[in-house]
């Protein structure tokens, strides 16, 4: 059984793409949110193995998101997806418990880098 | 030789031997077996004695020795430790603080040192008894049980508090990371290579720091000091576990001498020649402002590309001037192990205190001005928050109360968090007394967290007699409030009964330059810190609905209060129909929808005092000089949302 994964992005299109290059490495996407809250409240659900996360989405961001999920949990594997020029919010997440990140637009072959350094 | 020149050094010397005192006494308290404190407090002691005696200070000299008599003593195995010599030493401590204080005015020792000599005298005499049984100092602990009596009982338990170890043993490594070059937000990467590493052990001399990380130019190359007891080739693997690392070089750190060598590279500068120079930095942005606004509604491209050039230059001077007022908020924090374990013993409470965050950094100001505040809020804790360790036993609690003290960095800010254990705000008796005095709706039967801060930060709110008999002290939550909000920051209170009572303070990292966004109300111009808008958006385009009483705006999903500005300050002639933008200002969790008539730009500001006249609404932080030569007001976010 592959690892599980929670998807975090407000964009179907972004959520879409993410969960194909997991499923097709493997991984099984247990969940998807749309906004920060709803990542924090299903990575409480869930307790995926891995999360997926976007910086800026609605109703908390993923920084906060991130922040949140770390005070319950500060094992929590969180990958950030960020866009270019983001480096302060990458740093950021970083420090606020984010393990590693990804850059859009994404290659799946560096996304899968990241989830297995992730992973580890 | 012309000693006055050497009293500042004196002073700043001095008081950073005397910290380190506290600390390392603190630190052998817990332990009374343990020698490398009184090592360290010895030649602390040693090194401030010689300085005292260089600078002519003779009776603060004497202390200085006594002191080291007995802690000779001590070192020699002639005494054996014991509850009373750590009083001793501790109040020897405070009297040398208070000493130095007093020697660089031309005075001699407090009236009250005599006697503290007369006792370091005496305790030393003590040892060289033939009746007393001669113990070596790692056979502290022997003495101590020989006088198992309650009081020694407590002092033990009392005053735990977390502090470092005194000496790290592990090697220390000098690692250089070179980041991919077509890797993506290498500062990012550097970042998580640095945390890697921080898993291993401790880091320090990170160069360059973490805020340059944050650009988009970092070059890739990032250098620090990992003190571990991880081999080379793992501490090598770990960072190259990050992703996208392209080298990693790793050298023993060489020794002391390497270490001399790089401090002498820095120099000590008063702090008043850095608030000088931040003061002339903030007026070339005044001046670089109106140059640049001049430069524009003339058509010369010459004045033009200068007027570009200067504020380049105008910028970096600024960034350096703030780099250089950076100091870690260790620097307060490490006060505080002392006052609670002074004040723990006060209030018969035991207290573990947690510090964490150390390392984030603040403007030497900002620093400066959140430093009492600080103390204000660890004394409620201990005093109001965390209960008697009977009352905790009782509550099914452990009976040492919990008081951790944070700093994190949020984007333009430092959120500086003081969180206890204890019993949580009693909120029946603060609601039932803020009905008497009208501060509330009688009708009212709770109290938001908000609401509650609001009601305490009331000057005048007699919360003493309310929270605890114990104290005759006001809690002085208003003066707290009053101090951050001055600083152009906010608090924020979480407060559960039985669990505990938290205070965020969130400051700017600095005061004097603030980038801000300048609004138009009717023909009034004000200025809002950009650190607190979260985003802009347009009052037509967006749907209008009710929040309880009030209108609020649906963002996102979510309704946000809306502040039509023009209404609230009682501004005429302001448009009151049709598109006009709104300000989304965020603290903490809170936010509100600011209405304006036009958003006129982004501009650098700097803060100017302020007093606002009697009776001013306090809407309003402070003041600046806009480009234009023209005086506006500063919003105060925190008092909007």
């Amino acid at each position: 059984m592959g690892h599980t994964v929670l998807v975090c992005d407000d964009a179907i299109f972004m959520r879409t793409m993410i969960a194909d290059i997991l499923a097709a490495a493997g991984y099984e996407v247990i969940g998807e949110a749309e906004t920060g809250a709803q990542a924090v409240q299903k990575y409480r659900e869930l307790k995926p193995d891995l999360v997926t996360m976007d910086i800026v989405m609605p109703d908390m961001g993923g920084i906060d998101a991130v922040r949140e999920i770390c005070k319950d949990d500060p094992d929590a594997k969180v990958l950030m997806c960020s866009a270019m020029g983001q480096q302060a919010l990458v740093v950021e997440a970083i420090q606020a418990g984010a393990k590693d990140f990804v850059v859009k637009p994404f290659q799946p072959s560096r996304v899968l880098e990241a989830v297995q350094r992730v992973l580890g | 030789m012309d000693l006055a020149k050497y009293a500042a050094l004196f002073i700043s010397e001095s008081r950073e031997h005397l910290q380190s005192c506290n600390q390392l006494l603190l630190a052998w308290e817990r332990d009374p077996e343990a020698t490398a404190p009184v090592d360290g407090l010895f030649r602390a002691v040693h090194s401030l004695k010689g300085m005292a005696a260089t600078m002519g200070f003779t009776p603060l000299a004497e202390l200085a020795h006594r002191a080291e008599n007995l802690l000779d003593a001590i070192r020699g195995g002639k005494l054996a430790v014991k509850p009373e010599h750590f009083e001793l030493l501790f109040r020897s401590v405070d009297e040398l603080e208070d000493g130095v204080a007093r020697a660089t005015t031309g005075k001699g020792l407090r009236p009250e040192a005599a006697s503290l000599v007369k006792a370091l005298d005496a305790a030393v005499k003590a040892g060289e008894k033939p009746t007393e049984p001669v113990k070596t100092g790692r056979a502290g602990k022997a003495g101590k049980a020989s006088e198992s009596g309650p009081k020694a009982e407590k002092t033990e338990k009392a005053e735990k508090v977390e502090m470092p170890a005194a000496k790290d043993e592990r090697p220390s490594l000098d690692v250089k990371i070179t980041v991919r070059s077509d890797a993506l937000l290498r500062g990012a990467r550097a970042l998580l290579a640095l945390r890697k590493a921080e898993a291993l052990g401790v880091v320090s001399r990170v160069t360059p720091q973490a805020s340059e990380l944050e650009r988009e130019d970092f070059d890739g190359r990032l250098a620090f000091r990992v003190k571990t007891a991880a081999a080379p080739s793992e501490v090598d693997a770990v960072i190259r576990s990050a992703g996208d690392i392209a080298g990693v070089a790793i050298d023993l750190a060489s020794d002391e001498q390497a270490v001399d060598a790089t401090a002498l590279r820095q120099i000590r500068i008063d702090l008043a020649r850095l608030d000088a120079l931040m003061k002339l930095a903030g007026e070339l942005v005044v001046a670089r402002n109106r140059l640049v606004e001049l430069a524009r509604e003339s058509s010369d491209p010459e004045l033009g590309q200068v007027g570009e050039r200067i504020s380049r230059l105008v910028g970096a001077v600024q960034s350096e001037v703030l780099e250089a007022r950076l100091t870690p908020v260790r620097e307060v924090f490490d006060r505080f192990p002392r006052v609670v374990r002074d004040l723990a013993r006060d209030l018969g409470r035991q207290v573990r205190l947690e510090v964490e965050g150390g390392d984030i950094e603040l403007d030497r100001a900002v620093l400066d001005e959140v430093a009492d505040p600080l103390v204000h809020l660890v004394r409620n804790a201990i005093d109001h928050g965390i209960e008697p360790p009977r009352d905790r036993v009782k509550a099914g609690k452990p009976a040492e109360g919990r008081l951790r003290l944070s700093a994190s960095r949020e984007r333009n800010s430092v959120a500086i968090r003081v969180a206890d254990d204890g019993r949580g705000i009693d909120r029946a008796k603060i609601l039932a007394k803020a009905k008497a005095d009208g501060l509330v709706d009688a009708g009212a039967e709770s109290l938001a967290d908000d609401q509650l801060l609001r009601i305490l930060s009331r000057s005048g709110f007699s919360t003493a007699a309310v929270i605890s008999g114990v104290s005759g002290r006001g809690v002085g939550v208003d003066v707290v409030m009053t101090r951050i909000r001055q600083l152009g920051g906010a608090v924020e209170l979480v407060s559960e009964a039985g669990q505990g009572t938290a205070f965020v303070l969130r400051v700017p990292l600095t005061l004097a330059i603030v980038r801000s966004l300048l609004v138009q109300v009717g023909m009034e111009r004000y200025v809002v810190p950009l650190n607190y808008v979260s985003e802009t958006i347009e009052f037509s385009a967006t749907p209008v609905t009710a929040l309880g009483d009030r209108e609020a705006l649906v963002i996102r999903e979510q309704p946000v209060p809306t502040v039509h500005l023009h209404r609230l300050l009682g501004i005429d002639g302001a448009a009151t129909t049709g598109r006009r933008p709104v300000l989304v200002v965020q603290v903490g969790e809170r936010r509100s929808a600011l209405v304006v008539d036009a958003l006129l730009g982004q501009q650098e500001i700097v803060v100017e005092p302020f007093d606002a006249p009697r009776g001013m609404p306090g809407w309003f932080s402070g003041a600046t000089i806009l480009a234009d030569g023209t005086p506006a007001l500063i919003l105060d976010a925190a008092a909007l949302v």
